[in-house]
């Protein structure tokens, strides 16, 4: 029974984990589904109209998946190749105290409230923006896909950062005996043998900026129109659930209909998550 | 006739105040295997990575003195470190294959140094491998990843990597410690048939396997030279009390 007891505790901890998980996805998917009954999974996706204000709804979802796509990517193109290097950086360039230094301002920086960082685009990044390429409004695409880099820039950089210290010295020596410099070194054997940790590592920053919603909130305008340009406002799915949800009658199909976001919104970071355990395991057979 | 190619003019090697290596002279013959033997923390391994300056990446380092390749002293300023390591090639304890396939493990260093043809690259590949004599067990399957193969093909793999720059030296830290007797004893095998185109270095904590393959050994002991001679002298009658104490296994 003394043996047996640490294995029941941990295996009842365990599954209460997952009975909530899983309740969690049928609350979600209870609460979505009957969106169905006002209107066509064919409409609710490709609709590119979102007034669900009106009598009947208009809940044309694209907008907004086409919002949150759109600051993801943007965000995503921003902000890694400055992780990468900053990883490459710390964990290559710098000398010894250096790194000491800039490895727990990285880890600080990743929890940075991101109700900050939107305080910085309304009121510092937006009317920047507006001056200097005079726009109607400085809360769009851009300035929202700034701030989440600037979120998810310390998160992946430090992950990144760890794979790459990661690699053994082994193989930076093998390369050093055979005449390759630093950077060949680091080119050639250092990135290549952490690339599928850099890869999910960059895949979780796309899944945090996929799901952040105060600064999209706060700064992407809010138009819930499909963008034609990083000047346009967008109103991604997340701070639409945020902005909504209070004011919506529980039941109507306005409700259901934002449920429904947050169902999508499940299946895009699974999709994300499934990408990055792949990659992992693909990159355990090369070694 | 044999012929002088390292020379270790009263070497001392620093790490902070630590003085780890202490006058070291001695004369490393050309296509000769010398063994550097003695106990753990003697400063063999040290003084390997003296002659192909791989001790600059430990900033506490610091040493003194020559060591002269083919004559030049490595340590003099002004000296090219990256052709010095194409010219001293280094096989490590644990076998070290890069995360890439066979082929490109083998041409890595090639490739470093600027060769792009693919038909010289295939030959170079071709020719280092039949050198580290895995040739035969490889030629199929170039493209599937080094880390693949068996530690001791791994091995071979690194000694393969490490001629394709065609090096006239070969340091080898301890390289069969981590891999089974048999294919230690292939290892070994192939340091015998190497020598005749390099000069190997070896370092080894097996006193047998120094007696078996190497032409000339040195006792190292905490940071000394204590002797160096011709192999067969050295196991059968040392001139040092401490080389015998260690040799017949008295200690260490």
């Amino acid at each position: 029974m003394k043996d047996r007891l640490p294995g029941i505790v941990v295996k009842g901890m365990s599954s209460a984990g997952i009975f909530i998980m899983i309740f969690i996805l049928y609350f979600l998917f209870r609460e979505g589904i009957p969106v169905l009954k006002a209107v066509t999974l064919k409409d609710l996706f490709f609709g590119d109209l979102w007034y669900p204000a009106e009598n009947p709804p208009v809940l044309g979802m694209f907008p907004l998946i086409v919002g949150t796509l759109a600051v993801t990517a943007a965000s995503s193109l921003l902000a890694l190749p400055f992780s990468l290097l900053i990883a490459v950086f710390v964990s290559e360039v710098a000398p010894r105290s250096v790194r000491e230094l800039l490895k727990p301002v990285l880890e600080l920086l990743g929890f940075f409230p991101s109700i900050v960082l939107g305080f910085i685009g309304m009121v510092v990044l937006a009317p920047w923006l507006q001056e200097t390429f005079d726009m109607l409004s400085g809360l769009n695409l851009l300035n929202a896909s700034v701030l989440l880099g600037v979120l998810t820039v310390p998160i992946v950089s430090s992950l990144a950062e760890e794979a790459l210290s990661a690699v053994p010295g082994d193989l930076r020596d093998a390369s050093y005996a055979l005449g390759a410099t630093r950077f060949e070194t680091t080119r050639k054997v250092v990135v290549p043998s952490a690339l599928p940790s850099i890869l999910s590592a960059s895949l979780l920053g796309v899944m945090r900026a996929l799901g952040e919603t105060m600064v999209v909130l706060m700064a992407a305008g809010g138009a819930a129109i499909i963008p034609l340009s990083i000047f346009d406002p967008v109103r991604p799915l997340t701070s639409t659930i945020a902005a909504e949800m209070g004011e919506t009658p529980v039941g109507s199909p306005h409700y259901a209909a934002l449920f429904f976001g947050g169902i999508v919104l499940l299946l895009m970071t699974l999709g994300i998550n499934l990408l990055s355990a792949w990659i992992e395991k693909k990159g355990k057979l090369v070694q | 006739m044999e012929k002088i190619l390292v020379s270790s003019r009263g070497v001392n090697l620093y790490y902070d105040s630590a003085r780890v290596l202490k006058d070291i002279t001695f004369d490393v013959m050309e296509k000769q295997v010398t063994a550097l033997i003695g106990p753990s923390g003697c400063g063999k391994s040290s003084f390997l990575r003296c002659i192909n300056r791989m001790n600059d990446f430990i900033p506490s380092a610091r040493v003194e003195g020559e060591i002269l390749v083919g004559g030049s002293n490595i340590y003099a300023g002004g000296v090219d470190v990256i052709a010095l390591r194409r010219n001293v090639g280094m096989v490590f304890q644990k076998p070290n294959p890069f995360p890439m396939s066979i082929y490109d493990n083998v041409a890595y260093g090639p490739r470093l140094h600027g060769v792009k043809q693919k038909d010289r690259l295939d030959e170079t590949v071709k020719q280092s491998l039949v050198g580290a004599a895995l040739w035969d067990e490889v030629k199929d399957k170039l493209k599937t990843p080094g880390t693949g193969l068996s530690g001791g093909q791994q091995q071979r793999l690194c000694i393969a990597r490490a001629i394709a720059t065609e090096p006239e030296i070969l340091l080898m830290d301890e390289p069969t410690s981590a891999l089974d007797p048999m294919a230690t004893a292939r290892i070994e095998e192939l340091v015998r048939e190497l020598k005749k185109r390099y000069t190997v270095v070896i370092v080894t904590h097996n006193m047998q396997q120094a007696a078996r393959i190497s032409d000339r050994t040195a006792f190292f002991l905490m940071g000394d030279l204590v002797e160096y001679d011709a192999t067969p002298k050295m196991f059968t009658s040392p001139e040092d009390k401490r080389t015998e104490d260690y040799i017949t296994g008295r200690f260490g």
